[in-house]
């Protein structure tokens, strides 16, 4: 199953909108917590997690592009629990002369969620300690980005961003809370790798 | 690909899960003598049946008192105290009983009265003043009764979804008053006061601000002084004075509906603090504490007839009793007659007194888990039926 959806938010678009020399990556450490979006920006503790992905172009003008992402993330929300997941995003970004860009993305994809201390799972009438085997989760999100273009100029310039991202962990808690929903706070970073090309490309 | 895989994998590993806690045993012994005669009670097998029943059905550990006037006290236990250091529940284990200090909160507030100190029908901001009465809509002109009775209309900042997501984003976060009351600031009210009755922690909050503001000590002292030692209850206690007092049991959640549960003992926090939650003790100190109140030990026959006032909420919860509400108590209609109550949850515990006029009997149970599935175990209309059936003749 995993490896259907990494072949579908990876490797697909990468053969259908294959971009040439350059693959963008987009890395991002952000900051996760339980709120009601749009109502809190930075918050406290701090549930740190990890992003890693790439994105490709479907339109791309001179001030503007629409794009998909394909991500892959991690957090620790302690005491609460911790998440892996893959999930893609339509993205559409407007760019500045100067470099300032701006993107709203809206995502979706899949979470497994883990418990961060000893479960015990309830069986033959008793309590037993048992493997974590975690819980299934829809993940959509809406985002918002500011990023800054270092080199404007040239084609795969790397790029800083913020990115606020609201989500939705469904579900959740069935006939007690149907969903969560939660904040991440992104910073992070798009830089370009090369990609080995065949001698006849 | 791989390198990001193994990338994530190492974090996972790095933070993975929390082992629980090594608890001796001997953590969980109690330092309380009575006279114990459950297990010559009549009833002690069809009782001890129950509970058992109750926790095989998922529920972690329950202690209940049970209290006939023919029969006396009979209190009995189920299931474990501390599932990773598989310790059984005994009947003398105290555990957060949550909400039912409100019940302690109206008894103290009206012997106040007594005292001279406070007239019911004063409003609160005769007492309070600033943000506390300026920023919660009805603040300004609820009386002290409407506050006691869920009648003043104020928003119930538990209600607040800002405070449901900022709780779980800090499990172990202690929350003062004003932290929670924020919650409830510039919200409206749900009806003017005296015009119907709805469930509000907000007003419990101002009341033990009141009592502060009136005794000049912490609430908590209060009722140290006021109701815990004078009746006897040694076993009760305030969570601001101990967060995690000795022999508390481990409190579990079942978050995800799925009888899978964590322990939660250290994520009630946030009524550490305030006079609508908060407080310790066991099944046999509240079965004391509740008949003593009924029995005009406490406070005289006046002060207990406002108690016992009774309003009922113009939209009834179809899915509970029939329900009105008193002063820092409840009444419902059930197939045994009409019962007193409260009850109480925390993070992983629940607890709930109830008291039959008819003939003074008197049930309380604590469960050291809830949420989720385990709810329907202990909570609803369906859960307290059959233990009252059970229970009550």
């Amino acid at each position: 199953m995993n490896r259907i959806l990494i072949y579908l938010i990876f490797i697909t678009p990468t053969v259908l909108f294959g971009q040439g020399k350059a693959i963008p990556i987009n890395i991002s450490i952000f900051n996760e917590s339980t709120a009601i979006p749009f109502t809190r920006f930075v918050t406290t503790p701090i549930h740190p997690g990890l992003q890693l992905g790439t994105e490709f172009n479907y339109i791309s003008k001179v001030h503007s592009r629409l794009f998909q992402t394909a991500n892959l993330y991690y957090f620790y929300h302690n005491h609460l629990a911790q998440g892996i997941g893959l999930y893609t995003e339509l993205g559409y970004e407007y760019c500045l002369k100067f470099g300032l860009a701006f993107q709203a993305l809206l995502g979706v994809g899949y979470m497994h969620t883990f418990a961060t201390a000893d479960e015990f799972t309830f069986s033959n009438g008793h309590y037993e300690k048992k493997t974590d085997k975690g819980n299934a989760r829809l993940f959509p999100s809406l985002s918002f980005d500011i990023g800054y273009y270092i080199k404007k100029s040239e084609k795969n310039s790397p790029e800083i961003f913020v990115r606020y991202q609201s989500w939705i962990e469904y579900p959740y808690s069935p006939d007690f809370i149907p969903v969560m929903t939660h904040i991440s706070l992104h910073i992070g970073a798009k830089f370009f790798i090369n990609k080995k090309m065949n001698n006849n490309e | 690909m791989n390198k990001i895989f193994y990338l994530i994998l190492a974090l996972f590993l790095l933070f993975s899960c929390k082992k629980s806690e090594t608890i001796e045993t001997t953590f969980y012994d109690c330092n309380f003598n009575f006279s114990d005669s459950s297990s010559t009670n009549p009833d002690n097998n069809k009782y001890q049946s129950l509970l058992d029943a109750i926790t095989s059905s998922g529920v972690v550990g329950i202690t209940m008192s049970v209290y006939h006037p023919h029969t006396g006290i009979w209190v009995g236990a189920s299931g474990k105290s501390d599932l990773y250091n598989n310790v059984n529940m005994e009947p003398c284990n105290i555990s957060r009983v949550g909400s039912t200090v409100k019940m302690f909160t109206a008894t103290t507030i009206l012997k106040l009265m007594e005292e001279g100190k406070l007239n019911l029908d004063d409003r609160i901001s005769s007492y309070l003043q600033g943000d506390v009465i300026n920023k919660i809509e009805n603040a300004d002109k609820a009386t002290i009764r409407q506050l006691l009775q869920h009648s003043s209309g104020i928003y119930n900042y538990i209600q607040n979804l800002k405070f449901q997501t900022a709780s779980l984003n800090d499990f172990i976060r202690e929350w003062k008053p004003n932290d929670l009351l924020n919650y409830a600031y510039n919200q409206k009210a749900y009806f003017q006061p005296d015009e119907d009755v709805r469930y509000s922690n907000t007003g419990y909050v101002l009341l033990g601000l009141l009592i502060e503001k009136i005794e000049g000590k912490p609430f908590y002292k209060v009722f140290e002084e006021k109701l815990f030692i004078p009746l006897g209850l040694t076993m009760t206690k305030f969570a601001a004075e101990d967060h995690i007092p000795y022999g508390i049991v481990r409190g579990y959640i079942d978050m995800y509906s799925n009888l899978q549960v964590v322990e939660s003992t250290y994520y009630s926090g946030w009524d550490y603090y305030t006079a609508d939650g908060g407080l310790i003790s066991n099944p046999y100190d509240m079965n004391v504490f509740f008949r003593a109140l009924m029995n005009g030990q406490i406070i005289n026959s006046n002060s207990l007839n406002q108690m016992l006032t009774w309003k009922a909420p113009k939209e009834p919860d179809p899915s509970f009793f029939p329900i009105s509400y008193g002063l820092g108590i409840f009444k419902i209609e059930t197939d045994k007659g009409i019962a007193y109550l409260h009850s109480g949850d925390a993070v992983g515990y629940y607890a709930n007194m109830l008291y039959f006029p008819s003939d003074s009997t008197t049930i309380v149970y604590a469960v050291n888990s809830n949420y989720g599935k385990i709810d329907q175990f202990v909570s609803t209309k369906e859960a307290v039926e059959k233990i009252i059936n059970e229970t009550k003749e």
